[in-house]
């Protein structure tokens, strides 16, 4: 909230404080100053000047020459001005002064003449009609004749103020007001805050308004008051200069006070014309489809869980939001019925969002307003309507709602408050601090009986205490400690993430990047990722209230993310890449979801450029499943993403657990990536559930084992790895290792067919094998290669 | 007999010198000393000799031996060692060249991740995780923010239904620990929530925190301003302190904005406090027994803060020419 510091200084006295220590001062005690607005900062050397004498250019027509008395010396000043006369009394900048906005003034000669500054309008000091009579006007703001010759500007203007834009934490409602702040000021500095003036006298009211509330959980009190003879007229100037520097724009006597009373005790108020009211004012739900229009001209249909102030007729006002047009004051208003009320701030904000329409009066509502304010707001309205003559009180006292809350006694000690901060902070001391803040405190030894200004609602129980306490105590006289637990406590990082750093790790040795990428995705995605209508991939949780489209669903793959990833990089030439995430997918099988949603702890890495192929891919995606010793198997890729012939399915007890391979052209395409692009997914959660088994001991073998090279040509079609399982079952035991050394196609074999050459490593376990021996385990080999896949040995 | 073995083994000598590789030595060496060598056949003629002659003369054929073997070794080693440096003269390569390879690297996040976890680990904290889609009740309700709370509008959450939400705040974990858990614990949970802030330079949609809770039988505020000082010194310099200054949270009171000091000023690092007694009773833990503090830091905040990353959006683009200026 903007806070006036001579506002503050009506007050409690801070003139005498520099604003950035008054800042820090607040800061200590848990007001953060954002921002210290100095309002006549732009202004540097600009006086008032009187006009002794205007002649006419002589070489210009629109230009005049004047001679300027600004106390110090007589200056010449050229003007393109034609509302000044000798004897004026105007503002002057002189030689080297600054304006808002950054201009500066020198002198400089103008068709011949040395002009020595320059005279100012009211616009380029920043001044309007509401910080200075006649300061809207065209042409150069005649300053009135009392002014004194080289006075500073800004004193004239008024524009000398400091203004603080102030943080007020949530559960300080009571300080977004200057006299909320005034007081914990006042604590902090030690010194007195004066009380609000809210002395004025009534006269017997001859209009009465019967009050009835109807909900009183959304409205649990509503006051009224007549103000009859009401003159609207526009407000003094210094009440206008302080709602305009506090960001409100005046608009006459009686809504100005309101205003003025909402900035100064933080009670929203709203003042009808006594005319519009049909009969008594009833506080009720909107009946539903029942409209109003707004003082901001705009017409609101109501809904049934929305507050209005109505009459016997028609809704009034949307309760603590805005008034209706039509019930609001007006220039020829002579009776105004003052309102003050609490509403209850969910409804308020319920309301305010339903209907997009935020005022002053809804975000106080919304922050929460305490039972006591609205007879310190309403009384003093009345007082400044009776000291601005505004209009004549009357004794009328409407009202309706609960009783007062009790007074929150809060039961404790100085130990108590001590024990919650580590500290050894005196009774004295801590009564003393409390004592300042309102607090009606007994003291009894160590025990303490803290009464709670009703204001301070959001005062609990002792920790609260001792916040306030240590606020005013100064965190800086709080000494370090460490906590000591005596119970040993086990340490370090669940298992599972213990994993997953370590997989990172073997990923980096590996050579790939990290990337971190947001958990919401365009859902364009899915389409991007060629899935098709029914995939399950593409049942994505939304978010109701996403930013945009780009963040709206929660993905349930990473490969869409990382494709994006490699187009970024690809488009600023960074490749080759070779990239990795690690990151949770949502996965629920109701949607919108009715429970918590799985979340799988996913890795997707992706290599392009470099060379890399479909064999690189398979081995960092090989070497992720061994680092988990996991027993997998693969067969040809099923995602809608990846080419079919070049990808894999990883198969992990019977469910597919990932997918590997190179990018599938159009998928290739639509996410505008190279096409040698290859990427990998697989869901951890399956692999960081599986336990690796306790190693057995196997022991060496003793016996030497013998290579043998077998070439064979199969169709074309027969995979390798097929060939190899054949090896191993026919062999039996005795078959160590096989291996692939060669494929080949061309000239020297048959079309539709390639040559395989494996090497075959035999041993035994209690013996070395002898030439037969081998050859029988070979034939046998052989055999079984010729009879499943009908190949032929090479020689 | 003398002179003819000092003519033979002079001769030898000469031949040796003369040999420049070791085939040429061997055949020499064969040659005098070998089964039919002229050395051999001199030490076969000693048995024709007198028998008093015979003595002397077999010591010095046998002396004439030992030298030459001598010198053959010596020789053999000296082209050994030629040959072999010859040889790796001429397998020397250009070790200028790469082929590509080398290792990756971790995001930073990560890397601070870790950085702040061991700094906790090696303090007794455990490392936990929570959900990131949660329900209402433990990002708001039990966190002491009930439904008309204006803290629920501060935080702008980004909802999935009435009742489930993407959470705003790694405080989660709090609640979540102190359900799995009892008292004496001391946790962190780090992971990433999500605001409804458009990105910007100070700003982006999803970012990660590290959540801290200690809880114990007489914990008072004081050990949250140890702890926090060590981490402060550990990661804003040795000389770095911290500041509290008053601020508000739901679930804790008294709640503390930190700041820690480094080089010229003040750096918000995490807000932070003692568990409220609300929040405790609701988790079932019982407030006039236990007390705790708690703290939530920005995880991309500080790294950003120390990496010198001035715009909150970059770690979330992956630039390869980013992710490799971290280890």
């Amino acid at each position: 909230m903007k806070l006036l510091l001579s506002w503050l200084n009506d007050y409690v006295k801070v003139d005498d404080i520099e604003p950035a220590a008054l800042a820090d001062r607040l800061l200590n005690i848990g007001f953060e100053v954002e921002q210290i607005i100095d309002i006549g900062g732009g202004i540097d050397r600009v006086v008032a000047g009187k006009i002794l004498d205007v002649k006419p250019h002589q070489d210009a027509d629109r230009l005049s020459v004047c001679l300027v008395d600004v106390k110090e010396r007589i200056l010449t000043v050229v003007t393109g001005a034609d509302n000044i006369n000798t004897g004026d009394i105007v503002p002057v900048a002189l030689d080297g002064a600054s304006l808002p906005g950054g201009k500066k003034i020198t002198a400089g000669s103008l068709r011949g003449v040395l002009s020595e500054g320059m005279l100012c309008s009211g616009a380029e000091l920043g001044a309007d009609d509401s910080v200075f009579e006649g300061a809207g006007a065209d042409g150069i703001l005649i300053l009135p004749a009392e002014t004194a010759a080289g006075r500073d500007v800004r004193e004239i203007l008024g524009l000398n103020e400091v203004v603080f834009d102030v943080a007020v934490t949530a559960n300080r409602p009571d300080c977004q007001s200057v006299y909320g702040l005034a007081r914990e000021v006042g604590a902090a500095l030690g010194r007195k805050v004066k009380p609000l003036n809210l002395k004025y006298t009534a006269r017997a009211a001859d209009k009465t308004v019967a009050i009835n509330i109807e909900d009183i959980g959304l409205c649990p009190r509503y006051t009224a008051r007549i103000i009859d003879g009401v003159k609207i007229a526009p407000s003094p100037l210094w009440l206008r200069r302080r709602l305009r520097f506090s960001g409100l724009k005046p608009i006459n006597n009686a809504v100005d006070i309101t205003n003025y009373v909402l900035l100064e005790v933080g009670q929203p108020l709203h003042a009808f014309d006594l005319r519009s009211v049909e009969g008594g004012i009833t506080v009720r739900r909107a009946k539903s489809n029942e409209k109003i229009t707004a003082l901001d001209g705009a017409k609101y249909e109501l809904a049934d869980n929305m507050l209005v102030i109505a009459d016997d007729v028609k809704p009034l006002a949307i309760a603590g939001v805005m008034g209706g047009e039509f019930s609001g004051v007006n220039p020829d208003t002579t009776c105004v019925l003052l309102e003050a009320a609490t509403f209850a701030r969910g409804s308020v904000r319920l309301t305010s969002r339903t209907l997009g329409l935020r005022s002053d009066s809804s975000a106080r509502y919304e922050k929460g307003v305490d039972y006591a304010s609205v007879d310190t707001g309403r009384e003093r309205a009345l007082a400044l309507f009776y000291q601005l003559k505004a209009g004549k009180i009357t004794d009328y006292k409407g009202g309706a709602g609960i009783d007062p809350p009790a007074q929150r006694v809060i039961e404790t000690s100085v130990f108590d408050i001590n024990r919650v901060l580590g500290m050894k902070i005196k009774a004295a001391d801590a009564v003393k601090i409390l004592r300042a803040l309102e607090f009606g405190v007994k003291q009894n030894g160590d025990a303490l009986k803290c009464a709670a200004p009703a204001y301070r609602e959001d005062v609990d129980n002792f920790t609260d205490l001792a916040e306030e306490v240590i606020r005013f105590y100064g965190y800086d006289k709080m000494n370090p400690t460490l906590p000591f637990i005596a119970e040993p406590l086990a340490s370090g990082y669940e298992p599972r993430l213990k994993k997953i750093d370590a997989l990172k790790d073997f990923l980096v040795a590996r050579g790939l990047s990290e990337a971190v990428s947001y958990s919401f995705i365009n859902p364009k995605i899915h389409d991007k990722l060629l899935l098709p209508q029914a995939d399950p991939l593409r049942g994505a949780i939304r978010v109701l209230n996403p930013l945009s489209e780009e963040f709206s669903v929660m993905r349930t793959q990473l490969s869409g993310s990382m494709l994006d990833i490699v187009r970024l990089n690809a488009s600023r030439q960074n490749t080759p890449l070779r990239l990795f995430e690690v990151a949770k997918t949502y996965k629920s099988a109701e949607l919108p979801p009715k429970c918590l949603p799985r979340e799988n702890e996913t890795l997707c890495a992706a290599l392009a450029g470099g060379g890399a192929d479909f064999y690189a891919l398979k081995a960092l995606a090989g070497g992720v499943l061994q680092f988990f010793g996991a027993d997998c198997a693969l067969k040809y890729g099923s995602k809608s993403w990846l080419h079919p012939g070049i990808s894999a399915d990883v198969i992990f007890c019977g469910a597919v657990v990932g997918s590997f391979g190179k990018i599938h052209p159009l998928a290739a395409k639509s996410f505008d990536v190279p096409s040698d692009t290859l990427i990998a997914e697989i869901d951890l959660e399956y692999l960081l559930a599986s336990k690796k088994p306790v190693a057995v001991f196997k022991p060496l073998p003793k016996f030497p084992a013998v290579e043998r090279d077998l070439a064979v040509t199969v169709e074309r079609g027969v995979a390798v790895g097929e060939l190899i399982d054949a090896v191993r079952r026919a062999g039996g035991e005795t078959v160590e290792d096989v291996k692939l050394f060669d494929v080949y196609e061309g000239e020297q074999i048959a079309a539709g067919s390639k040559s395989v050459a494996l090497s075959v490593k035999l041993r035994s376990a209690d013996s070395t094998l002898d030439e037969s021996g081998v050859s029988g385990v070979m034939n046998k080999i052989v055999g079984a290669l010729g009879a499943e896949f009908n190949a032929r040995l090479r020689t | 007999m003398q002179e003819k073995i000092r003519t033979l083994t002079d001769g030898c000598k000469k031949l040796i010198g003369g040999c420049e590789t070791a085939r040429a030595l061997g055949e020499l060496r064969a040659r005098i000393l070998g089964k039919n060598g002229e050395l051999t056949a001199l030490l076969k003629g000693l048995k024709d000799m007198p028998d008093d002659e015979r003595p002397t003369a077999g010591k010095i054929v046998n002396e004439a031996r030992e030298a030459l073997e001598r010198e053959f070794a010596a020789a053999a080693a000296a082209l050994e060692s030629a040959e072999l440096k010859a040889k790796l003269d001429a397998e020397k390569i250009d070790i200028t060249i790469d082929s590509g390879g080398g290792v990756g690297s971790l995001h930073p996040l990560t890397l601070m991740r870790r950085r702040i976890c061991d700094f906790f680990t090696a303090q007794g904290f455990t490392v936990c995780e929570s959900p990131e889609i949660e329900t209402d009740y433990y990002n708001f309700e039990a966190l002491n923010v009930p439904a008309d709370h204006p803290a629920r509008e501060v935080q702008d959450t980004f909802f999935i239904t009435d009742k489930i939400l993407l959470r705003s705040q790694t405080s989660t974990g709090q609640i979540r620990a102190m359900e799995k858990m009892r008292p004496p614990l001391k946790i962190i949970s780090p992971g990433p929530v999500y605001r409804s802030d458009d990105p910007d330079a100070t700003h982006t949609p999803m970012f990660h925190q590290l959540e801290g809770l200690v809880i114990d039988k007489g914990i008072a505020m004081s050990d949250l301003k140890g702890t926090l000082d060590l981490f402060a010194k550990e990661f804003f310099g040795e000389n770095s302190r911290t500041r509290f200054r008053p601020s508000y949270f739901p679930f804790t009171e008294p709640s503390v904005e930190v700041d820690a000091s480094s080089g010229s000023g003040w750096i918000e690092i995490l807000g932070a406090g003692m568990v409220n007694r609300n929040v405790l009773r609701m988790s079932g833990i019982d407030p006039d027994v236990y007390s705790g503090f708690a703290f939530g830091m920005g995880l991309n905040r500080i790294t950003n803060i120390i990496h010198a990353v001035r715009d909150a959006r970059i770690p979330f683009e992956n630039d390869a020419r980013f992710l490799r200026q971290f280890g």
